[in-house]
């Protein structure tokens, strides 16, 4: 039980997640080489605009997700957030709102919703994970009692170049994507407030000792989550112009494993945004070639399912002499 | 004398048990004014029928989270969709229906025992092992159906499901009461219950005075896959078809219903009784919505606030991913 081992997170100076980051770079290359080899419409300019398009929502989530899981937290009801303000979102726009009070109103509701996780896990003092369960529950009865089991469509797509357009022959949703993760690395790395979810993360009692107000922190990320959720909402609208029924069912899933796949500890303390981002590439290229070569979509979930297991299972004989695991 | 006093005194889970019961009355008595069709003697084969798949799932479940950890099991819908596409392409196979039934309820132990390996002997946390094993299970099941139902089960095999004995189901009569009489004296009169309540109080004092904890605690993720096999069975046999998507949400159910058992989140207290209670409170309100004609997304809500308010007022106060040991 040495004391350094509980606070290297904090104290090492290198990235602790390089070497996974890393590791993940060459298995992006390599499954990326393997579907160039199997498919010719893999490595085409359209195709991976398209995947990038594909994305973009779940890449803006896992930047949330990540900072919660660093926290020690988790959130299994993003796809619900996702959902219900999707639902806001196109019912605003039905009403005849224009786009500029519609943005507003999607972000607010996210962040609200988010908020609502934060207060349940502080307040109530519900671990996370029964707290966001439940709330999935709750959110996906509004949405199912809102949307009546029929789509919401033909909405307007003024915001439709955030996802489509391009600037200086970049494709917008990469700029979006790198201002995003900009701002959240800025967030995690450079103000008190990253500084704090760290250590939340490591130890949740040291935290409170050394006067982190460990509860508004918290509330905070949790609200910051919800906030891009509601941000992917709206681009979702922006992107499909309609809201399906099952929209945001497994955002939630792939935004935790690309999140643990990028080298976030699951028990909190450590983690990178880089590598979340990378992990949030390499689910897409999966399900992208996969589809390519003619497998069917279904498989995706096991895919991931497993990837997760032996992910897991590698940190977990890593860190087999790691008394803080 | 000291039996004496300790019924004085009161056990907090009789209180959590008086306090159930009323829930129950409660909610008998607003889906009676909700609808006039369920104050019937008719509703309760009826109401028995729907409680035998469910109440294996929560008993189970009961047990993991029972014995600490903390413990969860996620997969137990997943287990419930794989064993019935198992079992239903074993019988296309040729083989016949029980003894297809016996390799499911093995698949079942099987795929118990690897969440009980990934998260005793690899240290994964529960949530993180059980919520990937989800989706590796439950996409399998999907996935080598390419999500179609396989029907063809014979007749006879229909004595389970949806035969009676003295208008109670044999599902209830000769499958759930046995389970459940055999777990209550099981947890409270032989030295393996008094064993899981020690592991769940304190793992390492469990430890110290030479429990095999480890064991323990996979033999119950292993009697968690078993019972929800079982439970699949029987949903095999009630709707003569395996549906690959047959278990999707029962996880959910079956933690809401052990937490608001009684069973506290990170293990150590809890009980067969309050669990029945609990399976008895959430299929009433099922049934009763259903009679009502409401739709069934007000179930989904009603049961995410149930498990939000079980765990709530009944304070989990340390976080569910900071080791307790």
């Amino acid at each position: 039980m040495s004391i350094a081992a509980d606070t290297r997170p904090v104290l090492r100076l290198s990235s602790p997640t390089a070497t996974r980051e890393l590791y993940l770079f060459i298995a992006i290359l390599l499954v990326g080489a393997g579907f160039t080899y199997a498919s010719p419409y893999f490595l085409t300019p359209i195709n991976l605009i398209q995947t990038l398009r594909a994305a973009l929502e779940l890449a803006i989530v896992s930047a949330g997700m990540t900072l919660v899981i660093i926290m020690g937290g988790i959130d299994v009801s993003v796809g619900g957030i996702l959902a219900v303000t999707a639902i806001v979102i196109g019912k605003s726009y039905q009403a005849g709102l224009s786009s500029f009070l519609v943005a507003p109103i999607g972000l607010a509701t996210g962040t609200l919703l988010g908020t609502w996780n934060g207060f349940l896990t502080t307040k109530l003092k519900v671990p996370p994970i029964i707290a966001t369960l439940g709330s999935m529950y709750i959110f996906s009865a509004i949405m199912f009692i809102v949307i009546g089991g029929a789509w919401i469509s033909g909405l307007p797509g003024t915001l439709s170049p955030l996802v489509n357009g391009t600037v200086l022959h970049i494709p917008a949703s990469a700029l979006v994507i790198l201002v995003v993760y900009a701002a959240c690395w800025v967030l995690l790395r450079k103000v008190p407030f990253g500084r704090h979810i760290y250590a939340i993360g490591c130890n949740e009692t040291s935290a409170k000792l050394v006067g982190i107000n460990v509860d508004r922190t918290k509330i905070a990320t949790y609200a910051l989550l919800g906030f891009l959720a509601g941000f992917a909402a709206l681009l979702y609208v922006a992107r499909l112009r309609n809201v399906e029924i099952n929209i945001g069912t497994t955002v939630a899933l792939e935004a935790i494993a690309a999140t643990i796949l990028g080298g976030t500890s699951i028990r909190g303390g450590v983690g990178s945004l880089l590598g979340t981002l990378l992990g949030v590439i390499f689910i897409r290229i999966i399900q992208n070639g996969l589809v390519l070569i003619g497998v069917s979509s279904l498989w995706e979930t096991v895919i991931i399912g497993i990837l997760l297991i032996v992910v897991l299972t590698a940190d977990a004989i890593r860190n087999r002499n790691n008394p803080r695991v | 004398m000291s039996v004496l006093m300790m019924r004085l005194q009161g056990d907090p889970l009789r209180t959590r048990l008086l306090i159930l019961i009323g829930l129950w009355v409660v909610a008998i008595l607003v889906v009676s004014l909700l609808s006039p069709y369920f104050l019937q003697a008719s509703t309760v084969p009826y109401l028995l029928q729907y409680v035998p798949i469910l109440g294996l799932l929560g008993l189970g479940q009961t047990l993991v989270i029972l014995a600490g950890g903390p413990g969860i099991d996620l997969s137990v819908g997943s287990i419930v969709s794989l064993v019935g596409v198992s079992v239903g392409a074993l019988m296309t196979m040729g083989l016949g229906v029980w003894p297809a039934c016996a390799v499911g309820i093995l698949l079942g132990g099987v795929l118990g025992m690897i969440n009980g390996v990934l998260i005793n002997v690899l240290r994964i946390p529960s949530l993180m092992a059980t919520l990937a094993t989800m989706f590796a299970y439950g996409g399998l099941a999907l996935a080598t159906t390419e999500g179609r139902p396989i029907g063809n089960f014979p007749q006879e095999f229909a004595w389970l499901g949806q035969g009676d004995t003295l208008t109670i189901p044999n599902s209830f009569l000769f499958v759930l009461v046995p389970v459940a009489l055999i777990l209550h004296i099981m947890l409270t009169r032989t030295t393996i219950g008094r064993h899981i309540v020690a592991c769940g109080n304190d793992d390492r004092a469990a430890h110290l005075s030479g429990l095999n904890v480890v064991r323990l605690r996979i033999g119950l993720y292993v009697l968690s896959g078993v019972l929800a096999a079982i439970g699949s069975i029987i949903s095999l046999s009630w709707f003569l078809a395996a549906r690959p998507d047959a278990g999707k949400g029962m996880e959910l159910a079956a933690v809401t219903i052990a937490v608001l058992g009684g069973t506290h989140i990170f293990g150590g207290t809890g009980g067969i009784p309050g669990t029945l209670v609990a399976i008895l409170i959430i299929t009433t309100l099922q049934i009763g919505l259903q009679l009502a004609n409401i739709s069934a997304a007000w179930q989904l809500g009603i049961i995410g606030v149930l498990l939000i308010a079980s765990v709530a007022s009944f304070g989990g106060w340390r976080q569910i991913w900071s080791p307790i040991r």
